[in-house]
């Protein structure tokens, strides 16, 4: 580890100026640490100026407020909102349980309670080859994807490469589903749509998001999704990297579905939309077991699995037909008292 | 130790089989310590003025050194030493090849990436199948009995490596004065440690003490003399006349400290449709890393009459780039046990019977039957279903299997001293790795001496201590306890016959005796214990034991019962209650007795279900050198575990570190087998193996 000046900024605007400040060659934004110190420790990123924006709250709003909020539908988060605090919110519960959901088995509690919202969008991806110090991968300026001819049964199955990692957030695709923006300043003041922070690694491999130097995400805004739900598939139940995610949004009537919105995670290098089985689920009863194991089935097409991780294939139909049940207030039982 | 059956001990509240221990009620002496963080570990160890040591390690599987910038490395501010040469070979990920030593732990790792060294690599093998790509033809008496058998198994099981992956990682802290030097070794042998010391430090032994009060796990990885980052931490203490300090990161530890080898199995059975074995073959491989040998696959384990041996050349060692084996909670053991009891539930399953029907039948011991028939109870093995008979999303699925483990010579030496004040020390030169050891020495001089535990102060994990047993092979409690137990009658009687004396009675010593911290004359109170010790002279008493109590007879011998879910459509595995019944002879720490069976499965389970070292197949190098991606059961993967301790009809104390690994994951394949239909071979039974598994045809008789 390098020495580095620590900035503890009272605003987003303090912290962009910290951020501009031509002294410092490497600037990085500390919400939570989680993701950072362990790069770090890797030794694969050599911050000169460590901007901690934790604490920082958005302009105007009053110490000690709720830092989740809705008006006329949309609910607002601010970039620095723990995630426990989005489990434990009754409004996230009640009006957008998908978000909740999604974050209450991720990682473990000690990181639920310090990692942040914004943190938990822009994390680095997982894959062992990335995190690995002692390995050049295309993403740390590397000629290859070790993932291509080695270890990949966590490994994307969508995407054409170069690189394959999945992308590691929980919370991105839900927000996805729930139709999230992204609010920023800084070096651009901006609101980008979810489905657009991301690029596939086509774009470039050296960042998995569309954010620009300099520029700070200072809140999410999305609808609520009263129907909604989440299932993830993990081969251990704590503390793990899901297999398979999936995320979706209902409308219903009667038993019909209406309209749903899918997205899956752990399957691609960006949260990865499925409106193939969102036009699929249209029309069919939630009550259809047939009906809605055919429509999920289509969320494979296109799928390019890779030589260990063809089960992905299996996992993710299951994953969302169960995300749809949950969703419609009809769990599928799967557990079982001891 | 006495060598009939206790009678006046208090009978566990367990099941009824389940007998009496020693202590029922005294929780760890050292909990409180270790809770709070009092308890100082070897790793804790910065010293004041110390130097520290990092170690130039091999990045891939096999690779020489091209280059490394040493003038570089000794430019950063604090590099005391620089050793590393072009050239040397790398041959596993992890293995050392030179060493830096600096004055901080920062200025080792800027020093080491300073270095910036460069490989040439080369191709690797990172496991048995690189070297063993085809199985070896039956033999002719095999080939024999396939042509007339009813019924053939041709099977292969495979298990990985697994590292021990100990919470506190491998090292040592020397702490350098002008009149001794001080080794805070993690290690599983104080006594052993100091073995070889003196030559390392470049001082006489009589100036070396070994301390190791507090050990954060070992499995069987910190035995023997010291490790190589003890010895670096002394070489470097002894050259430099200064304190040093060693201990590995934690991807060190994961790929540099010894393994549980990999292994294959490969059987052939012919047997009846009732499920006689006529006969077949057993033929072994383990995959040992870097090392000639050292590995090793129990089948068969003898726990069942199979009527197939293995024979002279049955188990072959295969090299390949990985860190080489050392002892793993009963090494080679589980390994066979997974494969043999999921090849009798094949079997079973052909023959459309009950495994648990086969399996008493070929039982080698009648203790077997008798604890499957308890256990079978206990986890409602009434309500199994058929192998492959359950069509919903959820399919339950119930296992067992058996442990066997050998038995214990005498050994280890003991001392308890009484002081006039009344207090008492108990001391061994051996130490507690977690496994309760401190609160065994501590239960049997209390129990020796009719003193309650609370009087005695227990001294372990130093090598000016009378020289105790390494922590390896489940011996310590069997060898130890009868040891110190029996000083602690000794030191009685002497403090009796001086209490004799002085009523006056000193020919009717045999009227005295200690009961509950109270000295007795004829069954009466005569006198208490602080007033009996007032007695003493100044020195007090010592009496010692150089282990010449036999702990007892026989073997260890378990069953266990496993009950979980596996989801059908993902493959998902949830694990919800395991019956643990094991034999240890007399039981001398009740609670600590049942964590190591608890401890046990909750390892042998994560075995079963997640640990793999993941080598890359192309450049060798662990890719899942932490303990986030080397994955262990968690808090939400639990089962409910109810452990039994089995006493019946047993006088002598063995120890239970070992036995309770080896039937967990044989147990736990045959659960999934019988959930699903299909047997999963290799472990660990992950979701995606159990898919696959789950797709496979059928093949050979009745699975379904």
């Amino acid at each position: 580890m390098n020495r580095f000046a620590l900035a503890q900024p009272r605003s987003f605007a303090e912290a962009a100026t910290v951020l501009a400040d031509k002294r410092f060659s490497l600037p990085v934004l500390k919400g939570g640490g989680i993701d950072l110190v362990d790069h770090i420790k890797e030794g694969l990123t050599e911050p000169d100026v460590v901007v901690n924006i934790r604490r920082v709250r958005m302009d105007g709003v009053a110490p000690g407020s709720a830092s989740i909020t809705e008006n006329n539908g949309t609910i607002q988060i601010e970039a620095t909102t723990t995630l426990t605090d989005i489990v434990d919110s009754p409004l996230i519960r009640e009006r957008a349980p998908v978000l909740a959901q999604a974050m209450e088995h991720a990682a473990s509690l000690q990181v639920r309670n310090v990692a942040t919202l914004a943190g938990n969008l822009l994390q680095r991806p997982r894959c062992w080859y990335y995190r690995h110090s002692q390995t050049e991968c295309l993403k740390k300026g590397g000629s290859r994807c070790f993932a291509v001819e080695g270890e990949n049964k966590y490994h994307a199955i969508f995407g054409d490469g170069p690189c394959h990692i999945v992308h590691p957030s929980n919370m991105a695709p839900a927000l996805t589903v729930c139709q999230g923006v992204v609010h920023t300043t800084g070096s651009a003041k901006r609101e980008i749509p979810l489905s657009e922070l991301y690029h596939m690694p086509d774009k470039g491999v050296h960042s998995e998001n569309n954010l620009q130097p300099g520029e700070i995400v200072t809140h999410i805004t999305c609808t609520t999704a009263p129907k909604s739900g989440f299932y993830a598939v993990k081969e251990k139940q704590s503390f793990d990297w899901p297999l398979v995610t999936a995320y979706v949004v209902l409308e219903i009537e009667g038993t019909r579905i209406t309209s749903a919105r899918v997205c899956a995670g752990a399957v691609a290098p960006i949260p990865w939309v499925l409106p193939n089985v969102g036009a699929a689920l249209r029309g069919v009863s939630v009550d259809d077991d047939g009906g809605l194991r055919k429509a999920c089935a289509v969320a494979v097409e296109g799928a390019k699995p890779m030589s260990d991780n063809a089960y992905k294939l299996r996992l993710l139909p299951v994953a969302i037909r169960r995300a749809v049940l949950i969703a419609a207030g009809r769990p599928e039982e799967t557990e079982v008292a001891s | 130790m006495r060598d009939s059956t206790p009678t006046d001990m208090p009978t566990t509240n367990r099941p009824a089989n389940a007998g009496c221990s020693v202590n029922d009620d005294t929780s760890r002496l050292d909990g409180p310590a270790k809770v709070s963080g009092r308890a100082k570990y070897g790793r804790d160890m910065y010293l004041k003025d110390a130097l520290y040591i990092g170690f130039v390690r091999c990045p891939y599987g096999a690779a020489v050194l091209k280059s490394a910038d040493t003038d570089a490395a000794k430019a950063v501010p604090g590099v005391v030493e620089v050793d590393v040469d072009a050239g040397r070979q790398g041959k596993y990920h992890g293995h050392k090849l030179g060493q830096v030593v600096a004055e901080s732990p920062l200025a080792v790792k800027r020093a080491l990436r300073a270095l910036k060294c460069q490989w040439d690599k080369k191709p690797v093998k990172t496991g048995i199948a690189d070297t063993v790509t085809e199985l070896p033809e039956p033999s002719a008496k095999t080939a024999e009995h396939f042509k007339s058998a009813e019924l053939t198994l041709e099977a292969v099981y495979t298990t990985p490596v697994q590292p021990h992956s100990c919470l506190e990682t491998h090292g040592g802290a020397v702490e350098w004065t002008d009149e001794k030097a001080i080794a805070y070794a993690s290690t599983q042998g104080t006594s052993a440690a100091r073995d070889g010391l003196d030559q390392h430090l470049d001082r006489p032994q009589s100036e070396i003490e070994v301390v190791c009060e507090y050990i954060g796990g070992g499995f069987g990885s910190k035995l023997g003399g010291p490790g190589k980052e003890l010895q670096a931490a002394a070489s470097a203490a002894g050259k430099h006349k200064r304190s040093a300090y060693m201990f590995d990161t934690r991807s060190e530890d994961q790929t540099d400290t010894g393994m549980r080898p990999s292994s294959q199995t490969l059987a052939r059975v012919a047997f009846k449709k009732d499920g006689t074995i006529l006969g077949g073959e057993i033929r072994t491989w383990g995959g040992v890393g870097i090392a000639g040998g050292g590995g090793g696959c129990h089948v068969p384990s003898g726990r069942y009459r199979l009527g197939i041996r293995k024979g002279r050349d049955g188990h072959t060692d295969v090299s390949f780039n990985g860190g080489g084996p050392m002892p793993a909670r009963a090494p080679s053991f589980p390994q066979g046990a997974f494969a043999e009891e999921l090849m009798i539930d094949e079997i079973a399953a052909m023959c459309d019977m009950d495994p648990l029907t086969l399996k008493k039948k070929l039982a080698s011991e009648d203790v077997y039957r008798e604890m499957m028939d308890m256990g079978a109870k206990m986890i409602g093995w009434h309500d199994r279903r058929p192998t492959g008979s359950q069509k919903g999303v959820v399919r339950i699925g119930y296992g067992l299997g058996t442990a066997s483990w050998h038995g214990v010579g005498p050994g280890g030496s003991a001392e308890v001293a009484i002081h006039p004040d009344g207090s008492v020390e108990a001391r061994s030169g051996t130490q507690d790795p977690g496994t309760g050891t401190r609160t065994v020495l501590g239960i049997s001089a209390a129990s020796g001496l009719g003193v309650p535990l609370s009087v005695v102060t227990v001294r372990i994990g130093h090598s000016n201590l009378p020289r105790g047993p390494g922590s390896g092979g489940s011996q310590v409690t069997g060898t130890i306890a009868p040891t110190m137990m029996n000083a602690a009658e000794h030191a009685k009687e002497q403090l009796l016959t001086i209490v004799a004396r002085a009523a006056g009675a000193g020919d009717s010593v045999k009227e005295f005796d200690v009961k509950d911290g109270v000295i007795t004359r004829n069954g009466k109170p005569h006198l208490d214990w602080k007033q009996a010790c007032q007695k003493l002279p100044p020195e007090g008493i010592v009496a010692k034991n150089h282990g010449e109590i036999d702990p007892g007879e026989g073997n260890n011998q378990g069953v266990q019962f496993v009950k979980l879910s596996v989801d059908s459509e993902t493959g998902v595995v949830r694990p919800l209650h395991v019956v643990a019944i094991q034999s240890c002879g007399r039981v001398i720490f009740r609670k600590g007795a049942e964590s190591q069976i608890i401890g046990s499965v909750i390892q042998g389970m994560s075995n079963a279900l997640f640990e793999r070292q993941v080598f890359d197949r192309n450049i060798g190098t662990v890719l899942n050198d932490n303990l986030e991606a080397y994955k262990i059961l968690g808090p939400y993967d639990m089962p409910r575990i109810e452990p039994v301790l089995w006493t019946q009809g047993q006088t002598g104390v063995r120890g239970i570190g070992e036995p309770p690994i080896v039937a967990t994951s044989g147990a736990v394949a045959c659960a999934i087998f019988n959930a699903v239909g299909r047997p999963v071979r290799d472990l660990p039974m992950t979701p995606d193996r159990i898919l696959a598994a789950m797709a496979a045809p059928a093949k050979g008789g009745a699975h379904s």
